[in-house]
């Protein structure tokens, strides 16, 4: 293989491979960069259904989803590094990777990241008490349940309702684990209203809002916790604590951004997501380096994931071949009801824009509304707007004037 | 039947130095423990400083053995290959403050130590970008540093190991006896002999005096909580900066660690029994003093808390020996306890040879620490994945470390390890994502290594198992 590409790609998951395909497609010499000795990232853990529906319009499970995009692979000239970290990029796009095969330099003239998630730690959540055997995140649990062919416990908890550990709720009563419920610390789930049916509802175990995990008891191994209901004030109804017995809990408490690499960069950094600042095309703060996927900010749905980078590899082709017009640019604002808004930045043009973005509460029979100085120019209802899951408004960028706002209105008369 | 010069009870920090002092004086030594791994009570979790000794009370053992300490330690970690950090410290006040940090630096000058230096905040804020409005005098101490004490001790016990030393781990004793050639002590299983017993079991210790027949030293019990944040936040702190002291506690300080994190605490809490829970009350204690002390704190960025405890005896360390028994004891060593180790070693070691230990001139055979490939140059790393491909393969992303290194301490290591035994070595699994991505791979990896089965393999402590066979039918098995 050789060390020099127009565009390198970092990570091999579902938003690398996406993205790299579609920068091949102009005709560029394009190489992944995977660390796992195969490509396809968490999608291999995934072995339960739901993924695709929307993109292929099929009913695929994470390995299913993975390969047809590895089998794409076959037609391009795209160099697969596999078992390979980035431990560095330099200035001037040279990326230093380490390898059992070496050490090994690699320049190019443009970068995706496209570096996934990762789970937030106990510690990101003050989980009290003891620190036994037994407590583990649901991506690890996961994993050991369904690559390594591994069971984790008998009597599972699960802290945080994110979709992870839905689904290991339900994978772990399959595998015959009493699964004693699911506690999560906000009023509303944090997980897709889909996975708290299909694998809470349909195997009775009970999702418990407004309730967490306060201490966790055992010395070599987890032998129990005490959950309490949270107030309002986010503090803890320690009167009415409750001990369960259990010897095993799962956390399933949030993803994050991994943007390391996009920190070692001094790419500049979006607090509300935890992930880089980019433009209407994915730019990162610093020109060339592209930032797609849940290394850009969390998705509830991998197919979605995959559109977004599709994206960011045509826009990385388009910015080596000198195609990408950044010319007068605009920025996009966000106002009541919503905790972040991806882009920041837009150009003028007469293309369509993209502007992804997540509630800050529940809401029910609202309005998506988007202003440009005080224009009101796309207004949707929505008969439920919920934070677990994205929302996407696509407008014609013919219809903008200048900079944008976008706003969640709730009708008063309900 | 096996018999040695000396028999120390306890694998920290104290046990440790005592261990690796005697051993290199060409003593015949084992190091004994209950626990599976060396370092697995309060030499795992404190906060790892090396004191300049000001805080000391005046003519105490830990005034003089702090003092000590301090000044054999950069010799200690260039020789063990451990990084240690020259950083100083600070205590820092408010405007009323002056009066307690002028008492403390006399303090320190009675104890005997140097570099001591009250600084205006003008003084302050070429030091610490971080202090809060409020604050406008500190004490500084050049002579503090910072080590990372699980390392020293695993590094200390590894020394002497190579060197002649002996150690048994998950040892039980049940009887000690004393007889004409020394003592013969046993689990009940296995037997051997010793001339001298060292105690220096903290929270055990008196377990062991018992059975030399010695009164019961009364123990009180400080629980101390911890918040760990992520590498991200390092420079919040750039040394130990602690808050004035108060009669109980040096206070809740902010810390830098020599891996590049930053952490908060210890809380005193007075607790009846020895437990390291962490409490929601800890935690917010943690959090309203250090806001007092300094800004642009995250807590968000908090990736684990934990709990140490602090062993205490009465206001000063506890070490007596009983000529007549040959048995020392060494209780009580709460803080400035990792500072003063390395000179109360001496000191015990002193004591044994002019009781009459014969000190012997050994070959002594140097420690080399463990490969980190981030130290190396790339030329090194190259060279060394050349060789070995496990050093090319990264298994713990956050922290970067491979297969090779943990594979290097698995085969360094004479006792078998737990997950929890090799983050302490390596870091595996500490990190920002605190294993999530790295710890199936890490229980494969040593399920391999033992040839055992991944269910055989501990997190912390003998009933720590981590994962278990899969329930044939599952669901439908019911």
């Amino acid at each position: 293989m050789q060390n020099n590409y127009d565009i390198v790609v970092i990570g091999g998951g579902s938003a690398g491979l996406a993205s790299a395909i579609k920068a091949s497609k102009y005709g560029l010499k394009v190489a992944i960069i995977e660390r796992d000795n195969k490509l396809g990232g968490i999608l291999n853990q995934c072995i339960h259904n739901g993924f695709g529906l929307s993109y292929f319009k099929q009913e695929l499970t994470g390995p299913e989803y993975a390969n047809k995009f590895i089998q794409m692979l076959d037609g391009t000239n795209i160099d697969v590094y596999l078992n390979t970290t980035v431990l560095e990029i330099k200035k001037h796009f040279e990326i230093l990777t380490i390898s059992p095969k070496g050490l090994e330099k690699i320049v190019c003239k443009g970068i995706v990241l496209a570096t996934g998630c990762r789970e937030r730690p106990s510690g990101a959540i003050n989980l009290c008490g003891s620190r036994p055997a037994g407590i583990i995140s649901a991506g690890s649990a996961q994993k050991i349940v369904n690559l390594q062919g591994k069971m984790i416990g008998k009597d599972i908890v699960i802290v945080g309702s994110g979709d992870i550990g839905l689904i290991m709720a339900r994978r772990l009563r399959f595998e015959g684990a009493n699964v004693i419920g699911v506690y999560e610390i906000m009023p509303y789930p944090s997980g897709l209203k889909r996975n708290i049916v299909q694998c809470l509802d349909d195997y009775n175990i009970p999702l418990h809002l407004s309730k967490t995990v306060v201490e966790v008891v055992g010395k070599d191994r987890v032998k129990g916790v005490f959950v309490a209901p949270v107030k309002n004030d986010f503090s803890f109804d320690l009167d009415k604590r409750e001990f369960i017995k259990c010897d095993t809990i799962v956390l399933s408490i949030g993803l994050t951004p991994s943007n390391e690499l996009a920190n070692q960069l001094g790419l500049k950094q979006n607090p509300l997501t935890n992930g880089c600042v980019v433009d209407e095309y994915l730019q990162t703060s610093t020109s060339g380096i592209f930032s797609c996927g849940n290394g850009l900010h969390v998705h509830d749905i991998v197919d979605n994931v995959t559109r977004e980078s599709e994206r960011a590899g045509e826009n990385c082709a388009k910015y080596v071949l000198g195609q990408l017009n950044t010319t007068t640019p605009h920025s996009v604002y966000f106002g009541d009801g919503l905790r972040y808004v991806n882009p920041s930045v837009f150009y003028e043009g007469d293309e369509i824009l993209t502007i992804n973005f997540r509630s800050s509460k529940i809401y029910k029979n609202a309005d998506i509304i988007v202003k440009s100085k005080d224009k009101e120019i796309r207004k949707i209802n929505k008969k439920i707007i919920l934070p677990a899951e994205m929302e996407s408004v696509i407008i014609s960028k013919k219809d903008i004037v200048g900079d944008l706002i976008v706003t969640i209105k709730e009708h008063k008369d309900e | 039947m096996q018999k040695y010069d000396v028999a120390i009870f306890g694998a920290g920090i104290v046990g440790a130095f005592i261990f690796d002092t005697l051993t290199l004086k060409g003593l015949k030594c084992v190091l004994i423990d209950k626990g599976e791994d060396v370092c697995l009570g309060a030499s795992k979790a404190n906060s790892g400083i090396i004191h300049a000794g000001y805080d000391c009370a005046r003519d105490t053992l830990k005034a003089k053995f702090n003092v000590l300490g301090n000044k054999m330690y950069p010799e200690i970690a260039k020789r063990l290959g451990e990084p240690i950090g020259e950083c100083g410290s600070l205590v820092v006040g408010d405007k009323d403050s002056l009066l307690i940090l002028t008492e403390l630096l006399n303090r320190g000058m009675y104890n005997g130590v140097k570099n001591l230096e009250i600084l205006d905040r003008s003084g302050l804020e070429k030091l610490e970008k971080n202090l809060n409005k409020n604050i406008a005098y500190g004490l500084y101490a050049k002579d503090a540093k910072i080590i990372s004490p699980y390392h020293f001790t695993i590094a200390l016990v590894e020394e002497s190991l190579l060197n002649g030393g002996e150690i048994k781990l998950n040892y039980n004793v049940n009887s000690i006896q004393r007889q004409n050639d020394g003592y013969l002590i046993s689990d009940g299983k296995e037997n051997f002999m010793a001339n001298y017993i060292v105690n220096a079991c903290a929270e055990g210790v008196n377990e062991i005096g018992s059975l030399v027949g010695e009164p019961a030293i009364p123990l009180t019990y400080t629980k101390g909580e911890y918040v760990l944040l992520d590498k991200d936040e390092f420079g919040l702190a750039c040394r130990p900066i602690f808050p004035t002291p108060t009669k109980n506690s040096k206070g809740i300080l902010a810390c830098p660690t020599v891996n590049g994190n930053t952490f908060f605490g210890p809380t005193a809490e007075d607790i009846k029994e020895y437990e390291t829970s962490v409490t929601l009350s800890g935690i917010n204690k943690i959090k309203t003093s250090i806001l007092k002390m300094i800004d642009n704190v995250n807590f968000k960025r908090i990736i684990k808390l934990y709990a140490g405890v602090r062993v205490k005896t009465g206001d000063d360390f506890y070490i007596n020996f009983n000529e007549n028994k040959n048995y020392f004891v060494i209780a009580g060593i709460c803080s400035p306890g990792l500072s003063a180790a390395p000179a109360i070693a001496e000191y015990v070691a002193n004591s044994l040879i002019e009781k009459g230990l014969q000190v012997k001139a050994i070959k002594f055979t140097p420690r080399r620490p463990y490969t980190n490939i981030l130290k190396l140059s790339n030329q090194e790393l190259s060279n060394l994945i050349k060789k070995d491909k496990n050093y090319g393969d990264i298994v713990c992303n956050c922290e970067k470390v491979t297969k090779g290194e943990i594979l290097e301490v698995l085969n360094r290591t004479p006792f078998k390890l737990t997950t929890d035994g090799i983050k302490r070595r390596l870091r595996v699994t500490m990190g920002r994502c605190q294993g999530s991505f790295c710890y199936p791979r890490l229980i494969k990896i040593m399920a391999d290594y033992y040839n055992c089965d991944e269910k055989e393999i501990c997190f912390r402590g003998k009933e720590s198992l981590i994962v278990c066979d899969i329930k044939e039918g599952g669901i439908y098995a019911e």
